[in-house]
Parts: C-alpha cells; structure tokens; sequence
C-alpha cells in the first residue's frame, strides 16, 4: 500500500517537471511582444559624435541635476571612461581606436529603452513600465528599493541614491518622457550641434539608419545596434568601427531579458501548484498513517489484555485447584490429625487407668 | 521514512529549478586570444596531408635559425636538399613519403641538432614534446603579401643588365621544358596560380625557389643580392623600408602610350562613344601593371566582352569599366582617389550612386570626326588628337566677383555670435588642390561643380539658394533623412574639416564667438 503511494507522487512530480520544462519559452510570458509600432526612438550616429557633451549640459538642465564639478566644456573629463551615474543621465565616452589617436570615436551612453526592458520584468512592484511612446518610464513611489533593476540591466544603466537617507531611489534616462508627451524633443537630441542624434518613430529611425549604409557603405559597418539586441531598443546606433570596440557588448543575443527567465519562472506556478498537493498528501499520510496505528494499538491492548485476562483465570484457576487440593490435603491431614490425636487421647487415657490400677 | 522521501523529491525539484535559471541568465562572453602576428615563423603542419594531426603543429622561427646558421658559417643546405636545380622548401628531403618517414625526419634532425648544439655548450632549441607541440602559442606566424613593383621591378632589371629570361619563361608544351618568349612577358601570376599542379609550381613555391636560389647564388657570387629571411619580404614594416627608385625608366612591353578603348575591333554593336586613355600617363600613376591588367597583359576588350563570357569572368566591358567596388575599374580606381584627403572633404559626404549619366562624356568623348572601320593603330592616333584636346581643359570656377566674399551666418544665433564665413578663402583653398591634380582638374571643368561641394542639389547659378530654403526644423516626420539647419552647417563644416585634416578652427568658439551674458 505505502509503495504505490509513493510511486503515485512520483509519477505526479515528474509531471509536473515535464510540463514546466516542454513549455518553458512561453509559459510565463504567454506571448512575444514586438514592441509598440507607433514607439519614438533615437538614432545615434557615433560616426557624427564629435564629444562637445552638449546632450549631458542639455540633460543636466531638463533634469534640473546639480551643477558637475567639472564645467561641460571641459574636455579633460573624456581621459577617462565614466558610466551614468544618479547625477548624469548620459555621459560620452571618447575611444581612441587608432594608435596615434588621430581620429577618437565618441559614443553617448544613456537607457536604451529596450523594447521589453528587463528592468520592468523583474520589477516585482512594477515600478518600471515600457510606455508605448517609447520610453521606459519609472514610478518612486512604490519603489522597494531592491535594485533588481540595476542587476537585471545588461547596459548597466540604472543607478541608486546610496547617498540619500531617507528615500533613496533608482535613477536613469526618461528619454525626457514629459517633454516627449508634449510633443517636444528630448533634451540631449534638440541640443545635439550635429545631428548625431535622430529623434523620430522607430520604424522610421531604422530605415534612416539603413539608408546612411547604403548611402555611404565605407561610413558604416553594416549594422544597427539595437535593431535586434536584447529583443530591440528604442535607441539605436550606427558605427565606423565594430561596436565592440567602443566598449558595447556584442554578446548578448537577440532575446528579450524576460524571454530569457520566463522558461525558469514558468517552473514558479507550477511548483506553487504542487505544494498544496504535496503538503496535503504528506499531511493525509501522516493522518492516516496515525490512525491505522492507532488502530493497530487498541487491537494489540485488546489481545494484550484478552489474553492477560485468560492467564490470570488460568492462574486463577490453578490456584484455586491448587488451593483445594491443598485444602483437601489438609482436611485430610486434619482429620487424620484428629483422628490420630484421638486415638493418641484414647490410648494416653488407657495407659492412665492401668497405671492407677495396676491390679485392675 | 516516507515524509523523508518526500522532502527529497522537493529539493531535487527546487535544485533543478535553480540551475535552471541560473543557467538562462548565463550569458556567454566570447572569448578573445590576442595572439601576435609575426612575419619570420612557420607552422609545421606537414603532417596534416597524412591526416589528423596527433599533437598541434610546431611553431617553427625559421629567421632564427637562419641567423644562427650564418653566424656558424652553415648555409641552407644543412636543412634543405637540393634536387637537380634548386633547392627544396621541404625540411631534409625533397618529396614527402609516408607518415611515419617524414615524421622522423622531423623528430631525429631537429631534437638532433637541439640536443649536439645544447652539449657543444651553446644556446639551443627544445628537446621534449611538449615544449615545440604547443597548443596556443602567443605568437603566430604571419606574411604580409609581396610583390614586385615598378622600382623593384627597374633595379633587377637594371642590375641583371635587361636580362629578362633570368626570370621570366615561357613553358612548351610538346616539348615539356621551360623557354623565353621575348615580347611576352608577363606577370608570374600568369602561369603559378594558388597551388601546385603537376610540374606548374604555385606562386608561393615559384617564388620562393626562384627568389632565394638567385639570392644565395649572388651572395656566393660576392654580388649584391637580396634577402633571404623572411622578414624581409613579408613584414609589413619591412617592405615599407624597400628601398624605392621615384624615376624609373618605363617597362617595354610595346604597350601603346595613347590607347582608344573599345569593345573591339569587330565589334559593331557598342553604341556609345570610344574612350581615348592616355596608357603612358597611367602607367606613372600606377606602381604594377597588374593593377589594371590582373596577370596577363592583354587589352581588356579580349576577355570583358560586351557580353559577359567565361573568358572575361563573366564580367562583362561595361562592369569591368564601371564597377565602382572593383580595385581594378576605372570608376574603382577613381573613386580610392577620391578618399585622399583633398578630396575627401567634398566626396566623403557624396552618396555612393551608379554611374551618373551626367558624366558618361568626360570620358566617352565625342569624335572630332566619325569612326567607320579604322585599324587599331590609327585609333589610337584619333585617340591621342582627342586627348591633346582635352588636356587643355581647365578647372572652372566663378570669378570672385559673382561670389560674396563673405557670408554671415546669424539665423541661429542663440548662445553664440553669428558665424563670418570666409567663402572667398575657402574656395580658393579648395580649388588650389584641384588645380594639383589632373584627375580633378579634367572632372571639375564645370563652374559650378566646385560649388556642388556644399551646394549641393542646386542648379547651376552664381546664386544658389540659401541653405536654409531646403534645411530647416529637424526631424520632420516626412523627411527624417534631411538634417536640420543646425545639424547641416555641423555636419557640413565639422565634416569637411575631419575629412580634409583641417585642425583649425578648433573648439565651438573659433567658429562663433560665445555671447556675453546680459545682466
């Protein structure tokens, strides 16, 4: 009985690890989004960079950042390699790819605003959103503070307010959201001197991207960065030089972040399912398994206790016959006693008379 | 014992989950092997040809020991044979034989020598597996590709007193030997293609054989020879420092100096005008003929047909003439030209496009008269007239009085002062490059073309519109491809100056002063 049990829950997990593991790609997810059609977009086309850094002055000030330590015009901030940070949304970074660093290749960093960001699918308090507009917009207000975020991204764009106590939050590029909706530029594109930034739909940002490398295939590698990255970004980039180079990782595929946890958090419901199955299984075992001992005990007292009471009647039994034997014996004895004692008396009693007459 | 089991199957549940997931976060990092890339090394791998390859190849430093041998007054026959003629490439035998015979023939010579030079006290190479079978060495050989060019070309003909049997041949068919055919000479590449056939050498083992033999044959000889390293000849840098003859006396192949381009001579059917090419003015230009003429020296019109056929590639006159991505086109050549730093500035921001029809005369030149049935050699006499007519040409421009002198730019004028534009000086110093080429001045022979430079799209007119007519508010949702204003002056200028290595004016404020803050 207990081995079919357990061979019933062992069937009963393995099913339940089969179906997680068949479906995994869409379990969670249930469909592959493919972006917002109507969704606006940038185009940076680091072949036109020239590293003014008038987005980070334009962003400073349509963010209302505090002031840098060092002015926007200074130029020596570019020697070294810097990453957003909660005080700049967007900073340019100079590449020297020739060995005489005649011709440097600068490159603006801010949120790409993926098409299915993967700041938004581990936000478990949904403070991250993908707005059709384009932008992945954030809400402090229920922010936890757990900065999955910041792991998740694989631009490695968020960051935290370490240094405010009270309510630290989680800052990045809005792609200037609230100036988007009311129908302006972002900040870093109106400022851009050279167009190396494109503002438009994204559908329509590509096409001008491919038509530049078709225009001037010794200008560009054939590639737009962000067409197919991490399932598409609503920025996107085009290059001289293999993006590689200039510090962006070629590595990460063409899957969106959530597509690529969905197949182990489909395994989430699934286990969720399970456990109440599981925990009410062991407990009915558990039930069961006390009330056949139960049973098992009161049977054992009953022929511990049946049988307890036949031997003390036997006992009893044997006793009592011993008892009258003994009894018997001793009535006998008695008797015989008696009758000795008096023949004892009678025959004393004759030896007196004699005695006191011996002539008799 | 049952509650136990339980529990079990969760963990095993809980633990694959987990690698799971670990698992799809995982990204793969691709790994980079940064390996330099020496000229002077060989990878032995001879034994691929036998099959799999036991251990890796050994990387071989084959300068090395060539510098240790002469300085041991040892010469290349202590590692390579000689056959009749020539000394063998191969490693102590002519021919490979078996597996096992050519590995042993590795094994024994080299740990060998290793092991007499190491006991003789001197330095020397490895003896155990290990230590010449490396997987991932750090260095790796390499061979920058090399090939005579004209001056090389001159000082060996120069040197081997015009004797041009000495290298170039002929082969008989019938009679299966090697013989000059003066007047035929032609590129190596002729005959030795990538590999061996037979008796027909490939151009590495061609080369080489008959390189350095005659190399070791004049240093034997107390002559001034060549190189016998590797280095030499095929590190980048090296050939950089050939030594290179700027003036020198041109090959004789009885080539034409003028020659009329045409679809040939029975060819009736090509309906555009022929191209008078002056060959001579070319052949300076250019440091191998192979540069046009691939390996052999044939007129184009032999092969690329007006029909493409096989003879020709399947590439037809009209595709070898104008193909723009072909090294050896005309419309190829031309455009490289065009990515030289005086003309960089203007063509970098052209879109590439087909051939303009525009432009199909510059050098489709109609005939001072009409072309029946001529022979070749009084072509190429029509040719050489239309030529001498043409190269009185000269590049145009609008005098500097139909030009402003200067241009000021205020309409931006936000932050910065309005830009004074010296358009006088710019054009003078753009049209005093074109003035230095012939190729520049022959295209810009229209007045307007030097304006078309920034002016581009606009009719032919002393006045063109303004900028600003066709660029203005970026990002128009019709026209996206079209940059704004702001974006087109930045592009434009910064564009040019980049291109042309103009390094002034550097900086926002050498173009338009910053304005003084109103308090």
């Amino acid at each position: 009985m207990s081995i079919s049990r357990r061979k019933f829950l062992g069937w009963l997990g393995a099913a339940g690890l089969g179906t997680a593991f068949s479906s995994k790609a869409l379990a969670a997810t249930g469909k592959h989004l493919k972006g917002y059609p109507e969704g606006l977009g940038v185009l940076h086309d680091i072949t036109r960079c020239v590293g003014c850094r008038s987005c980070e002055e334009a962003c400073n000030r349509v963010n209302k950042l505090p002031e840098p330590e060092k002015p926007f015009n200074d130029k020596t901030v570019l020697e070294q390699k810097r990453r957003t940070t909660t005080k700049s949304y967007t900073v340019v970074n100079r590449y020297d790819i020739d060995k005489d660093n005649k011709s440097p290749v600068f490159r603006k960093t801010q949120c790409n605003h993926c098409l299915e960001p993967a700041c938004v699918s581990v936000c478990f308090v949904k403070a991250f959103k993908k707005i059709p507009k384009g932008p992945v917009v954030y809400d402090p207000s229920v922010c936890v503070g757990c900065r999955y975020c910041m792991i998740a991204c694989p631009f490695e764009i968020p960051t935290y307010e370490y240094d405010e106590p009270y309510v630290p939050t989680v800052v990045k590029c809005t792609m200037c959201a609230p100036k988007i909706e009311k129908g302006e530029l972002p900040g870093c594109v109106e400022a851009c001197p050279k167009e190396a930034l494109t503002f438009g739909k994204r559908k329509d940002i590509i096409k001008i991207a491919r038509k530049r490398i078709d225009k001037y295939p010794d200008r560009y590698i054939d590639h737009i960065y962000g067409e197919y990255e991490m399932g598409g970004t609503s920025w996107l980039y085009i290059s001289k030089m293999p993006f590689n180079n200039i510090g962006m990782r070629e590595d990460l595929g063409v899957t969106p972040a959530p597509l690529l946890t969905s197949g182990a958090l489909s395994v989430v419901p699934m286990v969720i399912g399970l456990w109440p199955i599981f925990l009410a299984g062991i407990y009915g075992m558990t039930k069961r398994r006390e009330k056949i001992a139960a049973q098992e005990r009161a049977a054992a007292v009953e022929t511990a206790l049946s049988r307890a009471d036949a031997e003390s009647k036997n006992k009893l039994a044997a006793a009592m016959e011993k008892a009258k034997q003994e009894k018997e014996k001793a009535l006998a004895k008695a008797e015989a006693d008696k009758e000795k004692a008096v023949k004892d008396a009678l025959a004393k009693a004759e030896d007196k008379d004699t005695e006191e007459n011996p002539d008799a | 014992m049952l509650k136990n089991k339980s529990l079990a199957l969760l963990t095993v549940v809980s633990i694959i989950s987990i690698l799971f997931i670990t698992n799809a976060f995982s990204i793969n990092k691709g790994s980079k092997i940064n390996n330099e890339k020496k000229a002077g090394l060989i990878l032995i791998d001879s034994m691929k040809q036998f099959g799999h390859l036991e251990r890796p190849g050994v990387l071989f430093f084959h300068d090395k020991h060539v510098k240790s041998l002469r300085g041991k007054n040892k010469d290349c026959n202590t590692c390579h044979l000689k056959n009749d003629k020539r000394m063998s490439l191969k490693f102590k035998r002519i021919e490979d034989i078996s597996r096992q015979e050519t590995m042993d023939i590795y094994h024994n010579n080299c740990i060998d020598c290793h092991k007499k030079t190491t006991a003789a006290g001197e330095k020397s190479g490895p003896e155990s597996c290990g230590a010449c079978h490396i997987k991932n060495p750090s260095k790796l050989p390499s061979a920058t590709r090399f090939g005579f060019d004209k001056s090389l070309h001159y000082r060996h003909t120069k040197n081997l007193e015009n004797k041009c049997e000495t290298c170039h041949h002929a082969y008989d068919k019938k009679m299966e030997k090697l013989f000059y055919a003066k007047g035929e000479e032609g590129s190596c590449r002729y005959c030795h293609g990538q590999k061996t056939k037979d008796r027909l050498l490939s151009m590495k083992l061609a080369s080489h054989e008959s390189c350095i033999d005659c190399h070791l044959k004049m240093e034997a000889q107390k002559k001034k020879a060549g190189p016998v390293d590797c280095i030499s000849c095929h590190d980048a840098e090296k050939q950089g420092q050939i030594k290179k003859i700027a003036v020198v006396e041109r090959i004789n192949r009885k080539q034409p100096d003028i020659v009329m381009l045409s679809a040939g001579e029975k060819d009736t059917k090509s309906r555009m005008n022929f191209v008078p090419f002056d060959h001579l003015a070319h052949e300076k230009y250019n440091d191998t003929c192979r540069v046009c003429h691939h390996k052999e020296m044939k007129s184009c019109n032999k092969c690329h047909q007006l029909d493409s056929v096989k003879d020709g590639d399947w590439i037809a006159l009209e595709q070898a003439m104008h193909n723009p991505d072909a090294k050896e086109s005309c419309l190829g050549c031309h455009k490289t030209l065009k990515k030289e730093k005086n003309c960089a500035g203007c063509h970098a921001s052209i879109p590439q496009r087909d051939p303009d029809n525009a432009n199909c005369d510059k050098c489709h030149i109609k005939p001072f008269r009409k072309i029946t049935k001529e022979k070749p050699e009084d072509l190429n006499k029509i040719a050489e007239k239309m030529l001498l007519k043409v190269k009185k040409k000269k590049a145009k421009t609008y005098s500097k009085d139909d030009i402003p002198e200067k241009v000021i730019i205020g309409k931006l004028s936000d932050k910065y002062e309005p830009v004074e534009f010296p358009h006088s000086k710019i054009i003078d110093a753009i049209s005093s490059r074109i003035k230095k080429s012939k190729l520049a001045t022959y295209f810009h022979g229209s007045k307007n073309t030097l304006c078309q430079g920034c002016h581009h799209n606009s009719p032919d007119s002393p006045k063109p519109p303004k900028c600003g007519t066709c660029h203005n508010k970026p990002f128009k949702k019709n026209n996206l491809f079209r940059p704004g204003i702001k974006g087109a002056y930045h592009i434009q200028c910064m564009g040019c100056h980049k291109e042309m290595g103009v390094e002034k004016p550097a900086g926002c404020i050498e173009c338009h002063k910053e304005k003084e803050l109103k308090i």
